[in-house]
């Protein structure tokens, strides 16, 4: 009777136990944030702590840490950085539990936009005028909301790049087009050749279709002008428009045009982003054209990896007329103060300065300066170099579109959409229809 | 990180300590009540923190779900059944619901046959190779099924013609000169979420078979004999014997499975997320809420979820004190 009971109690009490300390490990995260201003230090700020987050590959930060730690601790300020995952959400539920860092690095601008009453204006902390003449233009673009600055691209990635086996290329000696028609003519001339022409894949798992929009962006970008695009990203322009279905059929006539992709517009659908671009290298290539972002030469195969310069060649998406308008989609980790302070505002000039990726440029990381004067000798990777050269180039810079509009759509009815056309079950106009339908409303 | 393993171990201990104690002083304070409302009360005082949580964890949360499905997508102002409309009327929740209600059609009466044909044929096996069988055809249930759902996917992986093929399943089609086919982008007759079955199936058919096995043994010898001396053939035997007498297990194992498949989550998220139309309830959910940050619709999905779930529960309830009546 005794043990029994005791046995009870013991069982009930472990009950609770679990339910407690599933309670407390959700609490012990928050300890971390917040904490500035220390005693001691030299200079100005006498030692203040800013606290940086990003979500950026470990070598870029510790490429800018490099060059930014001792710039601040010159105005004795220390500067903490922290790698944060997925701190696209994270930063929202901080910043409602007034946790939030001093300057946190977001990926979508869109998250800035939503908690901009919580963000400090920069127009008065920059000097805004000399930035917009250092940068590639449009990039101040993708952060100012209601006419205020509210964040700056610290590092920049690149979309719409054409990735091509550089020493076929080279043997078969194509050109690089430097209009859509001229790519449509490249398309033709390497399927006559007897190589199919593109790579594509858009499957990512739980994110598949992400790579259609992509290819969607580009060329609404380059039919529309930058102007349409950044419409087309408030919704001012209507997916069902006749500038995104041009841009749509464009990107069917190369792509599920037959014969164009290996294994016909269905094996879009269920080929991996990652491995698409693996047929390119083949002895006899299976496809000879990859559309993709700066990152994903990572992806290809370990011995072409080895010799990138010599394998891979890579141009931007041409414009859509020669010389006219040649915009370029990107996106990147976008600095903005969180957390105000005289401190937090002195680091957002350091990270202003177009000298800030020096280091981060020459240590093999994938770090693109978003700076057009930025010197392309400072990057160590040739293939680096050649997508600054699209990058700095180009006369407007786009974000990712699917990363600045609503979640609903940028990461739900947008790529759901695009994957249900491009596996041929829905036809254009009504996947375009079908996202204007789910655009969240108010 | 030791830090970290450290505070963990620390948080266990404390909550055990604090819950110890909570028990203790109850008992104390019960014990102070004269003999008889000791007794009275004391189960109430044991069961009360239990209860307490459950109310706080769950039943709190369920009535507040049903507010919010009648709330806008971040809950700040009520809409009526505008949530509910919206989703019925679109053409992809139908098709949701629809590919759902396949789920249930097929997969807990199709676990339920091969569970019982596993079962019997096993039967006849030596006791040796039994085992054996059988612990291969459970073994299934003891991997998580993202897992399993991961591993699946390399079954139906699919590569552009010339192109080395990974999936096992292009790999043998392919073997025989045909092309290789984007299996789980195939939604002709949803063949497609037919394949998603499958794996199910491979996964549950174990769970389905230990009972129905069991209880196929648990047929007295005497009613088989019984009716082998009346004449009866093996198949009379199967249908007028036996399965009356394992009805009860059957119900349980196919209410079971019915109310897992109506959550089917993890295998659908995993291998294709709801694309190329074989969206679930369950995933349907989880992306109107972490895609799309709408409390509103996520919120409706499940409550029209435990609408549908909640009959079926009643009956499994009534059938099984039915069968303990008759016990």
């Amino acid at each position: 009777m005794r043990g029994s009971r005791r046995f009870k109690v013991a069982a009930a009490a472990g009950t609770v136990a679990l339910l407690l300390a599933a309670c407390s490990s959700s609490s012990t995260g928050t300890s971390t944030g917040g904490g500035s201003s220390t005693s001691g230090g030299s200079s100005n700020f006498g030692g203040a702590t800013i606290n940086v987050w990003s979500s950026m590959d470990q070598p870029i930060i510790d490429g800018l840490s490099a060059k930014l730690d001792p710039e601040a601790k010159a105005l004795g300020i220390n500067v903490k950085w922290t790698k944060v995952d997925n701190i696209n959400q994270i930063i929202a539920t901080k910043v409602q539990a007034n946790a939030a860092p001093d300057i946190a690095m977001v990926p979508q601008p869109g998250v800035i936009q939503q908690l901009k009453a919580h963000v400090t204006p920069l127009d008065n902390v920059l000097d805004v005028a000399a930035l917009k003449q250092s940068y590639i233009p449009g990039v101040l673009d993708t952060s100012t909301f209601d006419g205020k600055l509210y964040g700056i691209l610290v590092s920049a990635n690149l979309k719409g790049l054409i990735f091509y086996p550089k020493k076929i290329w080279d043997a078969k000696g194509y050109t690089v087009p430097t209009t859509i028609d001229e790519l449509n003519t490249l398309t033709d001339k390497i399927k006559s050749d007897g190589i199919t022409p593109w790579c594509a894949g858009i499957e990512s798992g739980t994110g598949t279709g992400w790579p259609a929009t992509d290819w969607l962006e580009n060329l609404v970008m380059r039919y529309g002008g930058i102007q349409t695009y950044n419409d087309w990203i408030s919704h001012k322009v209507k997916f069902d428009s006749p500038i995104v279905t041009q841009a749509g059929n464009e990107m069917a006539k190369l792509l599920f045009t037959s014969g164009n992709v290996p294994g016909g517009r269905t094996a879009i659908a269920s080929t991996s982003f990652q491995t698409a671009g693996t047929p390119m290298f083949q002895p006899k290539p299976g496809c000879l054209l990859y559309q993709q972002g700066s990152f994903i030469t990572a992806f290809f195969p370990k011995d072409i990896q080895a010799d990138l310069p010599s394998n891979v060649g890579v141009f931007g998406m041409p414009p859509a007329t020669a010389g006219g308008d040649n915009p370029v989609e990107g996106g990147g980790d976008t600095a903005a103060i969180f957390k105000d302070s005289p401190a937090a505002r002195a680091v957002m000039k350091l990270l202003a300065a177009t000298d800030l990726g020096s280091i981060a440029a020459g240590n093999g990381s994938s770090f693109l300066s978003p700076h057009k004067d930025f010197p392309l000798t400072d990057y160590k990777s040739v293939l680096t170099q050649q997508y600054a050269k699209v990058a700095y180039a180009a006369t407007a810079f786009g974000f990712d579109a699917s990363d600045a509009m609503p979640g609903t759509v940028g990461s739900g009815s947008f790529w759901k959409q695009m994957t249900t056309w491009v596996s041929g079950s829905e036809d254009l106009s009504s996947a375009l229809k079908a996202i204007d339908g789910s655009w969240p409303s108010g | 990180m030791l830090f970290k393993g450290f505070s963990a171990i620390l948080t266990v201990l404390a909550g055990i300590g604090v819950a110890l104690v909570l028990y203790w002083i109850l008992n104390k304070i019960v014990e102070f009540l004269p003999g008889k409302w000791e007794d009275r009360i004391k189960p109430y005082a044991y069961i009360a923190p239990a209860f307490l949580a459950i109310t706080l964890y769950l039943i709190y949360p369920a009535i507040r779900t049903v507010f919010l499905s009648f709330k806008n997508d971040d809950s700040t102002k009520f809409v009526g059944t505008k949530n509910y409309t919206d989703l019925l009327k679109s053409h992809d929740f139908q098709q949701t619901l629809y590919n759902t209600l396949l789920w249930i059609l097929i997969v807990p009466a199709a676990t339920i046959v091969l569970g019982l044909a596993v079962g019997i044929l096993a039967d006849h096996l030596r006791p040796g190779s039994e085992k054996a069988s059988k612990t291969i055809i459970f073994l299934p249930m003891a991997i998580s099924a993202v897992g399993a759902a991961t591993v699946w996917r390399f079954v139906y992986a699919y590569s552009p013609p010339g192109q080395p093929q990974i999936g096992l399943l292009n790999a043998i089609w392919t073997a025989f000169g045909r092309q290789p086919i984007p299996w789980l982008a195939t939604s002709t007759l949803h063949f497609n979420s037919i394949l998603l079955m499958v794996m199910m199936l491979w996964m549950q058919i174990g769970f389905s078979m230990v009972l129905l096995s069991a209880a196929i043994k648990g047929v007295p010898t005497e009613t088989l004999e019984a009716a082998r001396i009346d004449g009866a053939n093996e198949r009379q035997i199967f249908g007028r014997v036996i399965l009356p007498q394992i009805k009860g297990t059957i119900v349980t194992v196919f209410v079971t499975v019915t109310i897992g498949v109506m959550k089917i989550f993890d295998i659908v998220y995993v291998m294709t997320n709801g694309n190329f139309n074989t969206n679930v309830i369950g995933v349907d959910f989880f992306n109107q809420l972490f895609t799309n940050i709408n409390n509103g619709a996520a919120a409706s999905i499940v409550v029209m979820l435990t609408v549908a779930v909640i009959p079926i529960m009643i009956y499994q309830v009534r059938h099984f004190r039915a069968e303990e009546a008759a016990r």
